[in-house]
């Protein structure tokens, strides 16, 4: 696979994972019958060190499968039919399409971490905390018993949580703090990019508190980067620096998450943002009319045009592409196009 | 050794049977020092009734009963152990096979297994024990017992694989480079061990009960003291019919005490099994 630079941008940052025209699709072939869900399509995505990227999208809309390519964790039925992936870390630039398995197994949760989506079942019920605790740090260090134990001891200790935790079944634990010893649990190792995937979905809004309170610092403490995966849009505004919007399995707009917030470009995200309460109107909140299309089958032209109040004839025959509509403003829209023209 | 503290601790089954099966323990160990051969005849006075002298009395042949019964208690054990060891083996490793290599390897095992669950074994073995009549030693029993019963334990073993093999957990490991070997040992190893424990125990419970029905039979080896051919001699010597009741009472009381000994441990190992009562287990320790 022939390597390509990724782009540095204007920042004076690094980019630590970049993807380029990802195309990744669940091929299934059951009894004959053929389908090809198109759960990421022409995606390209620069993350750059020590920033929050945030992902926002509705269910269904190609969050997860991102994530799982942008990890390398890609098993049948999921099929990356184009574009690459690059990791830079160390200052090394690696292609995760040409890892050996033995490469993914060493930079995993020692430089590239995962919090699980839904942290019910990611602990072993039958083991204690630290025992959990241990068997990952053995994983990719030497270390006693004893060692790992004092490392987890102050690992939680800075991260505010309560000693005692260690000593405790995953049952014992209330679900937010279950979630919490799931995020100490992957970054014990301080990676320099984390992904999470949903952290705070089934948590109520002050326990959410905490886990974004959780993030931030670990995220502060060693500069990581943090890919943030969520539907809402009010923890994005917390956390992430950047927001990527995505719709059907397309990029439909990225930009810093003030400009996002404030000046929306894309009519998804308009939508999306116009959905939010605020304190100022006690207006109704206008939903999308419409379904998000199933990817076996997506409309022709843009993927949102059926249920955009915007549309025009352009939309159904033709895919929006990219535009750049100020530095680090993309959308994909005809619209925009058009307007700008 | 933690579980074993912990079933003694907190179930009452477990620790009753505990109980019962070291005095069945007792008993196989005394069997090294027994002032008798097991196979000598007139040592003692015939037809005595239990006294000081004779604990459980004497046989129509001269025997000791008491002394016999050691004899026959480790020698039906040793075929039990030897059935458990060779039926668990198999299938331990056979359903952990195809539970993580699943694909072509769990298709053709699954399909041997479910032909062999299908076999009806006690026909199979009394077919079998008539055909190597006189040449079928107790070492042999146990081995015939334990190539016929391990169908169904790796039935177990390979469920339980396969549904820790989903679990997040095992993804998370899977995920985080940790070596497949680790993850067995470290992660899945903690649920297998108590299914394994209760497994052996009813092993021990499926190779006793058929050892006494083949030799009440006079199927098995007749001349090795077992529980069961213990039975059969006092029935061929007309003990029921002289009133010499205390031949055949001895080793059919041991029967059911070895029996229940290990279904109490079973039982125990069940309560300990199940996930809510381990909860509140758990709960009290910490």
């Amino acid at each position: 696979m022939k390597v390509t630079t990724p782009n540095v941008t204007t920042q004076n940052m690094t980019t630590i994972v970049s993807a380029k025209d990802l195309q990744a699709y669940y091929v299934t072939n059951a009894y004959g019958v053929a389908r090809t869900v198109k759960a990421v399509d022409n995606i390209s995505i620069d993350i750059q060190q020590g920033e929050v990227y945030g992902l926002a999208g509705e269910s269904g809309c190609g969050k997860s499968t991102l994530l799982k390519v942008l990890l390398g964790d890609i098993q049948p039925p999921l099929t990356v039919l184009g574009g690459s992936v690059h990791y830079q870390l160390d200052g090394e630039l690696q292609d995760a399409a040409t890892m050996t398995v033995e490469d993914k197994r060493d930079i995993r949760w020692r430089q590239v971490s995962y919090i699980p989506q839904g942290s019910m079942h990611v602990l072993n019920p039958v083991r204690r905390i630290q025992d959990t605790f241990h068997d990952f740090i053995t994983t990719h260090k030497q270390t006693t018993k004893r060692e790992s134990k004092e490392m987890t001891q102050s690992y939680l200790r800075d991260l505010g949580l309560p000693e005692k935790v260690m000593r405790s079944y995953p049952h014992q634990l209330s679900g937010g703090m279950r979630q919490r010893v799931t995020i100490a649990l992957a970054t014990i190792l301080w990676p320099k990019l984390i992904f999470a995937d949903e952290p705070t979905t089934a948590l109520d809004v002050v326990v959410q508190r905490g886990v974004i309170q959780l993030l931030r610092d670990i995220q502060h403490k060693e500069n990581s980067t943090v890919v943030l995966i969520t539907h809402d849009l009010g923890v994005h505004a917390n956390l992430a620096d950047r927001i990527g919007v995505l719709y059907a399995g397309k990029l439909v707009e990225e930009a810093a998450t003030k400009t996002i917030l404030k000046s929306p470009q894309h009519p998804y995200t308009k939508y999306l943002i116009n959905s939010l309460p605020s304190f100022a109107g006690h207006s109704a909140k206008e939903s999308i009319p419409g379904r998000p299309p199933a990817l076996d089958k997506p409309p022709q032209g843009c993927r949102f045009h059926p249920r955009c109040p915007l549309a025009i004839s352009k939309c159904e025959h033709e895919e929006p592409p990219m535009l750049e509509l100020a530095p680090g403003h993309r959308a994909a829209c005809h619209l925009l196009t058009s307007s700008s023209a | 050794m933690k579980i074993l503290i912990d079933l003694i601790r907190f179930s009452p089954s477990f620790r009753v049977g505990t109980m019962i099966l070291s005095i069945v323990v007792t008993l196989l160990v005394m069997s090294f020092f027994s002032p008798y051969e097991a196979d000598e005849r007139r040592a003692v006075p015939r037809n005595e009734p239990p006294s000081r002298n004779y604990i459980l009395g004497t046989n129509s042949q001269g025997q000791d009963v008491f002394w016999m019964l050691t004899f026959g208690i480790r020698n039906s054990l040793i075929v039990a152990g030897l059935a458990v060891a060779i039926g668990r083996g198999i299938g331990v490793i056979l359903g952990l096979v195809s539970g993580y290599l699943g694909g072509l390897w769990d298709r053709v095992l699954s399909s041997v297994v479910d032909s062999f669950i299908v076999i009806p074994r006690l026909p199979l073995l009394i077919l079998i024990a008539v055909m190597v009549r006189g040449q079928l030693t107790f070492i042999g029993l146990g081995i015939i017992l334990g190539l016929l019963d391990w169908a169904f334990p790796s039935k177990r073993y390979r469920a339980q694989i396969l549904s820790l093999k989903e679990r997040d957990f095992t993804q998370t490991a899977v995920f985080s480079g940790m070596r497949t070997f680790k993850i067995v040992t470290q992660e899945h190893l903690p649920f297998i061990t108590p299914l394994l424990l209760a497994d052996i125990v009813s092993g021990f419970l499926f190779a006793l009960g058929m050892e006494v029905t083949l030799a009440i039979f006079g199927l098995s080896d007749m001349d090795t003291q077992t529980i069961g051919t213990m039975i059969y001699w006092g029935n061929y010597y007309q003990a029921l019919l002289t009133n010499r009741i205390w031949v055949l009472a001895a080793p059919i009381i041991a029967s059911v005490v070895v029996v229940v000994g290990f279904y109490l441990i079973s039982l125990g190992l069940t309560t300990y099994l199940d996930p809510r009562t381990r909860l509140v287990r758990l709960q009290a320790q910490s």
